[in-house]
């Protein structure tokens, strides 16, 4: 079976801290994959550089084939490359609904204007409906709770329909609802949309109810691999 | 936008006024005061479209603006062109310019972009200012301080078809940026403006976007400088100059950034009331620059910000949406306060 | 010519050094900085008019008067709005044209000049200008005061400032005073710089646009660490700004200033890229 992504060799260090050494690993397509590591392991930076935001020092990363090492962000979501951030930077100025607007409208080109704030349907509409936000849509996202906005970068991640999503610690600090709400968002995009993830997080029960395959870093390396 | 309906009624109103102004037989003076003002404004406008939409701090506005006014005057008076192909030419090499700019200020910071298109603004006025163009038959230099004139086709335009004529300009400009700040082009570079690395995140190539911004941005701010050069009847060095671009800047901090319409409410009443009163150059520029001290240090959102949140305040939060006919989730999802 | 440049940037690194501390310290392009210098060679003027004539009691009158303003401006202004992105590189220029306008109307458009004194003429027939031995050694002088006070106690404060507010403000220093302070000491040297510079040419209301750009192509370039390369860097272009100025013209001194800061953006060494990860 071709791989959804691959990662052979990369590694990454910063001045004289070497944060990152031997990565290698592949994810199937639709496949739920786990990333379990004690702060400091390198998590973070190995999420930069699958999602974009980092160049590695040595090693390449795979798409559907395609070589995508050097390719940035926002090239990446376009390609279904979703990433979301542990800790989310709101537009200060748009509101809920915008905000997934914009996602939407790179992606697909609609034509949604501004007139839209009376409408309650449309793919905005709908993606906000499934995170839970629909009745927010018009807040400033720069007054969402914390769980709000987690869920804001679950929509915005949604809005390209991903084959691939990655989550940098999208759990943590939330509300027992909040928690519940995103697990069976995350459960029926892997199972609806065959999207494929790479969940981040330092919370083990979470991981093995979600995943069907934990990695394990540790110190920069990958020490063990669960299929479970 | 929950504003848009009064405040359309409010815009309306303004712009009776300003149409009707001209019929209670004002001095020719406050006549050519007004129409630079609506030149200006639009200029404003402009500025507010890479500064205030897109959050590109320029401080070399008038680059566009004078380099349009430039080619306008060159085009008709060395090259013999008519208008409206001038016209027509200045604001498309008004647009290259900007696309240029924007691709050397994309991978730039915020103060870095202010800086960079401050330099190049500073270069254009001093090569304006020290090169001489020689005229046809006529024999004497053009260009340093004195500039370079327009050949019209027109005699002597009268001050109210001037003034009606730049009205009618702003008017159309501004809608155009109007629709342009509220389309998802103007959506996605709010979204830039306020957040790049999300923006990013959602798929928005970025320096792509700022380039678009500047294009835009610098189109119109050139339709305005050449509608300019033709008012005045000459291109001079001070289209050019650092104290435009910093009332640009001005305005767009005074009435309001990202509104498009608040810079030309305060750009209108700025310039009027300054240039009104006939006070020196001098001290124009003077008070231009403490009014925007003022504003910034006092009224951060400018005076349309301002009375948002005076709105707002008085008028309660934020709007909610209706519910959703078809939850799919739960209802207490999304609920409370954050 | 080349004596002039070096004299010239000798002292423009005062200048250049106040910048370099105003990046580091208050995090902020100050657009003002020329202004300051074109304050310090008005008061210079102003006290010749009087019958003093020495740089040497300008510069400090010169440097007390900036410092008032600019822990003014830094207390008022660049202090409160430091959060807005948009507030300070408009606001410092905005300040900046305020005053030029200003002296303007004070004093005219044109040019004014300072009695200069006699030059020395030193072998081989080297003209060499008083002012210029005198802006020169002060300079390096007060350069010399200022790097020592930063690498010793009293310097530690704003070492800290400029690596982690946080940690500065958590171990109980006032911030917000420190500050203030730098800037105003900051637009003092640019000041003391303008003073002594004065008799080398005009005075007049916009005299402090190139010596700004220069100021801050120096700290791009040199960064904002090492005091000596500042020194050195400012003193290579004040003799390149010179030879421009001499070959071809002053316009094109400026224009060379303003094209190395449009090429160095566009090529963005270490510096800028220090600069914009500092504000983050």
């Amino acid at each position: 079976m071709n791989m959804l992504l691959s990662a052979e060799g990369i590694a990454k260090s910063f001045g004289a801290t070497q944060v990152l050494s031997g990565i290698t690993l592949s994810i199937a397509p639709g496949e739920p994959v786990g990333l379990f590591g004690p702060n400091g392991s390198g998590k973070t930076t190995l999420v930069n550089i699958l999602s974009g935001l980092l160049l590695p020092d040595t090693g390449t990363v795979r798409f559907d084939g395609k070589e995508i090492t050097r390719l940035p962000l926002d090239a990446r979501y376009r390609l279904g490359i979703a990433r979301t951030f542990q800790i989310p930077h709101p537009y200060p100025a748009l509101s809920v609904r915008e905000a997934v607007r914009v996602a939407l409208e790179v992606n697909t080109g609609k034509r949604d204007e501004e007139g839209g704030a009376g409408k309650e349907e449309g793919p905005a509409e709908d993606l906000l409906d499934r995170t839970g936000l629909f009745n927010q849509r018009f807040v400033p996202c720069a007054q969402l709770s914390q769980g709000c906005l987690r869920r804001l970068e679950f929509a915005r991640a949604l809005a390209c329909r991903p084959k691939l999503l990655i989550l940098d610690e999208i759990f943590s600090a939330l509300s027992a609802a909040d928690e519940g709400d995103l697990t069976a968002l995350l459960r029926a995009a892997n199972r609806d949309e065959g999207a494929a993830f790479l969940l981040v997080s330092h919370n083990p029960p979470l991981l093995k109810a979600l995943c069907r395959r934990i990695l394990v870093l540790e110190e920069g390396r990958i020490v063990r691999e669960r299929t479970l | 936008m929950a504003a848009a309906p009064y405040r359309g009624g409010w815009l309306a109103a303004g712009i009776g006024l300003l149409l009707l102004f001209p019929l209670s037989s004002p001095d020719a003076f406050f006549l050519d005061v007004f129409t630079t003002g609506f030149l200006l404004a639009a200029f404003a406008a402009s500025w507010d479209v890479v500064g205030g939409v897109s959050g590109q701090i320029t401080l070399g506005h008038a680059l566009p603006f004078g380099v349009a006014a430039y080619a306008c005057a060159l085009l008709t008076s060395l090259a013999g062109w008519p208008l409206p192909l001038a016209l027509a030419a200045a604001v498309l090499l008004a647009a290259a310019v900007g696309a240029g700019i924007g691709g050397l200020s994309a991978p730039l910071a915020g103060p870095f972009v202010a800086l960079l298109t401050l330099a190049l603004g500073e270069i254009a006025h001093e090569a304006a200012v020290g090169n001489t163009f020689f005229s046809g038959p006529g024999g004497y230099a053009w260009g340093g301080e004195g500039g370079i004139p327009v050949a019209l086709p027109w005699e002597d335009a009268s001050p109210f078809s001037s003034y009606y004529a730049a009205l009618a300009f702003l008017c159309i400009a501004s809608f155009g940026m109007l629709r342009f700040s509220r389309s998802g082009a103007g959506l996605i570079l709010r979204a830039v403006a306020g957040s790049p690395i999300t923006a990013q995140a959602s798929g928005v190539p970025i320096a792509r976007f700022k380039r678009l911004a500047f294009t835009v941005g610098s189109a119109f701010a050139g339709a305005a400088g050449a509608c300019f050069a033709v008012h005045v009847g000459r291109a001079t060095a001070t289209d050019l100059s650092l104290e435009l671009s910093f009332q640009a800047a001005t305005f767009a901090a005074v009435g309001g950034r990202g509104t498009i319409v608040g810079p030309v409410v305060a750009a209108l009443v700025l310039h009027v009331l300054f240039q009104g009163l006939s006070l020196p150059p001098s001290a124009r520029v003077l008070l231009y620059a403490l009014t925007l001290l003022v504003t910034l240090r006092f009224f951060p959102g400018g005076v349309v910000g301002t009375v948002r949140d005076l709105a707002l305040r008085i008028g309660g939060n934020g709007k909610e949406g209706p519910r959703s006919p078809r939850r799919r989730n739960r209802n207490r999802t999304g609920e409370g306060t954050p | 010519m080349l004596l002039d440049g070096l004299f010239a940037g000798g002292t423009y690194a005062l200048m250049a050094a106040g910048m370099a501390l105003i990046l580091g310290v208050v995090k902020v392009i100050n657009l003002s900085h020329g202004a300051f210098f074109t304050l310090g060679a008005y008061v210079a003027y102003a006290l010749a008019e009087r019958g003093i004539e020495t740089p040497i009691a300008a510069a400090p009158l010169a440097a007390v008067i900036a410092f008032a303003f600019g822990v003014f401006l830094g207390k008022s202004f660049v202090n409160p709005v430091r959060s807005h992105p948009f507030a300070l590189p408009v606001g410092t220029l905005a300040c900046a044209l305020l005053f030029e306008q200003a002296a303007q109307m004070v004093w005219g458009p044109h040019p004014l000049s300072i009695e200069a004194g006699k030059p020395w003429i030193g072998p081989g027939g080297l003209v060499v200008r008083r002012w210029g031995v005198i802006a020169f050694f002060s300079s390096a002088a007060l350069l010399g005061g200022l790097k020592w006070v930063l690498s010793a106690r009293p310097g530690l404060p704003l070492r800290l400032i400029a690596e982690d507010e946080e940690i500065a403000g958590s171990l109980g220093m006032d911030v917000e005073t420190i500050r203030y302070l730098t800037f105003g000491g900051a637009c003092a040297m640019a000041a003391a710089a303008g003073a002594l510079l004065s008799p080398s040419g005009a005075v007049t209301p916009t005299m402090g646009r190139a010596p700004l750009l220069l100021s801050l192509v120096v700290v791009i370039v040199a960064g904002m660490d090492s005091v000596a390369a500042i020194f050195l860097l400012s003193i290579g272009l004040g003799i390149f700004g010179n030879a421009c100025a001499w070959f071809l013209s002053p316009q094109w001194s400026y224009v060379a200033l303003l094209s190395a800061v449009c090429l160095l953006l566009a090529v963005r060494p270490a510096g800028i890229v220090a600069l914009a990860g500092r504000r983050d």
